[in-house]
């Protein structure tokens, strides 16, 4: 008893050094921790990494990697395609764009580009091939479907057709 | 398994002299000053007169909880202080970065979602299988805002579980102090008959927010049953849906954060509700302290269990010598018992045998944290109120 009496106290005692070190020492070094577990945000939301951008004169197409859903996840698979900077486009775009890179276009994009960068987006995509799904006139519907401003770019997410 | 439910009756203990109390307190002091004020900082003048308040008040209520040997009202004081002023500091920042409390979903698709503790038991079985994080925010943002990633919130959960066990609810949980204000309102409680197996509810919350966290890979509660998401940042209704998920919200903070602790005294949502309060009271397991009821003294008298705001003593456990897996250590029941068979315990030591020194041990560290936590959330808002008001 008297054994798990000092272990005890020495155990409250290391807690209370814990609580001293937390603001200098463990609450970064656990954050730290996390960090270096290699974990990644979900793809629904941050679009996947960029494989690859198309130069369009004074501004770029950045094509993202097709993103698939997680097993239950309510979403269609979708590529994101970024066109930035948003100063630099036209007051309309439309952009044939080759996603898989086999030299041929796979989806035509249209939306205009308002002024006020708080004003809501539309997007018309026609696809060029049965790959990818027809949008008209979208906003910010769904994950997969949507087109959005981030920062200086125009995020539009073109879902793929179920097989 | 119904509980009687009847407001705590508090027994003071004898009090300190002053001189001890205040000796007792330096610690606390000094660690204040350390956490408020900074050589060399550019902080405005409403910030700094902030960090001085909230430093006088910290130490002034610890002072309290040396003096009278209680600890139960001064921590509410602190929490209640903290969950009201939490949505003053919050919300303020939202409107300055966004112009609005609602979360567009360009903000999460920019990883600019503010994460809390909340969905972090909902993020663990997709981060272990698939090493995703299943939440719109960003591991470590870039620049100034790295210090509220997921990686620094997570960090900081850890280090404050590793230290006060449950005692997170009681010490550093803001949504906690709202409710834990409302329940303090009422003189008597309204509703008196309360079932105990609804302390069940929240673990089948959890466990069903994790499944379906897992399955759909969304922070589920905070989609849909966060009842916090009213007072602090709700999903931009952009369709039927998401004006479900507000309507949802507004329901469940009415009914589990304001009508019921109204009625019954108790914090209705941690102890019926929360998922997390639940994932935390597994780390109780190895916190080092823990309250425990002399049975030598124990009168059966339940009024403990009835000062409990967390349905956390039954009569089963009170003749075990011991409170359930989910006592988040606020001291209500130590300071309601007549008899002083309600004490604060460290693990492997004798029941009631010094049970002051528990006590100081476990505060030491859990005020420290609160200062630390807590304290900055209560000095932002109230810098907040200063800014408004100059």
């Amino acid at each position: 008893m008297r054994l798990r009496s000092t272990l005890g106290y020495t155990a409250a005692g290391l807690t209370v050094l814990a609580a001293l070190l937390t603001p200098f020492v463990l609450m970064g070094t656990f954050a730290k921790g996390v960090a270096a577990l290699g974990l990644h945000v979900d793809e629904m939301y941050t679009g996947g990494p960029k494989l690859r951008t198309v130069e369009k004169g004074t501004y770029a197409i950045a094509i993202h990697r097709t993103v698939y859903p997680h097993m239950l996840q309510t979403e269609k698979p979708f590529v994101q395609l970024d066109w930035s900077p948003v100063s630099a486009l036209p007051a309309h775009v439309s952009d044939d764009v080759d996603i898989d890179g086999d030299g041929q276009p796979d989806v035509r994009v249209s939306f205009a580009v308002p002024a006020d960068r708080k004003a809501s987006l539309r997007v018309d995509v026609e696809p060029l091939n049965g790959r990818y799904e027809a949008m008209r006139n979208a906003g910010k519907e769904r994950y997969s479907r949507l087109i959005v401003r981030v920062d200086d770019a125009i995020l539009v997410r073109v879902p793929l057709r179920r097989p | 398994m119904a509980t009687e439910v009847c407001a705590p009756r508090l027994v003071r203990p004898e009090r300190r002299s002053i001189a001890r109390s205040l000796l007792l307190t330096l610690p606390i002091l000094l660690w204040s000053l350390l956490m408020f004020f900074h050589p060399g900082s550019s902080a405005e003048w409403e910030s700094r007169i902030a960090a001085a308040i909230t430093a006088v008040f910290m130490v002034a209520l610890f002072f309290m909880m040396m003096r009278t040997g209680t600890t139960y009202r001064w921590r509410r004081c602190f929490l209640v202080s903290l969950g009201v002023l939490f949505p003053v500091g919050f919300i303020h920042n939202l409107f300055v970065m966004r112009g609005s409390m609602g979360i567009p979903v360009e903000e999460m698709i920019a990883g600019r979602t503010p994460f809390c503790f909340m969905p972090i038991p909902t993020l663990i079985l997709p981060a272990a299988f698939t090493r995703t994080i299943a939440f719109p925010g960003s591991i470590v943002p870039a620049g100034s805002a790295a210090s509220h990633g997921i990686a620094a919130m997570v960090g900081m959960w850890l280090a404050l579980t590793l230290v006060m066990g449950k005692g997170w609810c009681s010490y550093a949980c803001f949504f906690g102090g709202i409710e834990e204000g409302v329940a303090a309102v009422p003189k008597r409680a309204k509703i008196r008959k309360l079932d105990g197996r609804w302390r069940y509810g929240p673990w089948a919350v959890l466990l069903a927010m994790v499944l379906l966290s897992f399955a759909l890979f969304e922070p589920a509660y905070c989609a849909w049953l966060c009842p916090f998401k009213a007072v602090t940042e709700y999903i931009s209704a952009r369709n039927v849906l998401g004006l479900v998920q507000n309507v949802i919200f507004i329901l469940l903070f009415a009914g589990l954060v304001i009508v019921l602790p109204y009625l019954t005294k108790k914090r209705t949502q941690c102890s019926y509700f929360c998922p997390f309060g639940a994932f935390q009271s597994i780390f109780n397991k190895i916190s080092v302290f823990e309250i425990r009821i002399d049975k030598t003294r124990c009168k059966s008298c339940a009024v403990c269990q009835n000062a409990c705001p967390n349905l956390s003593l039954s009569k089963e456990s009170i003749a075990r010598g011991e409170t359930l897996l989910s006592c988040m250590k606020c001291g209500a029941c130590v300071d309601a018992c007549p008899q002083q068979a309600a004490v604060w315990h460290i693990k492997g030591t004798d029941v009631a045998v010094k049970p002051e020194r528990a006590r100081l041990l476990f505060l030491y560290g859990a005020w420290a944290m609160a200062v630390m936590f807590g304290g900055s959330i209560i000095a932002q808002g109230l810098a907040t109120i200063f800014h408004f008001l100059a």
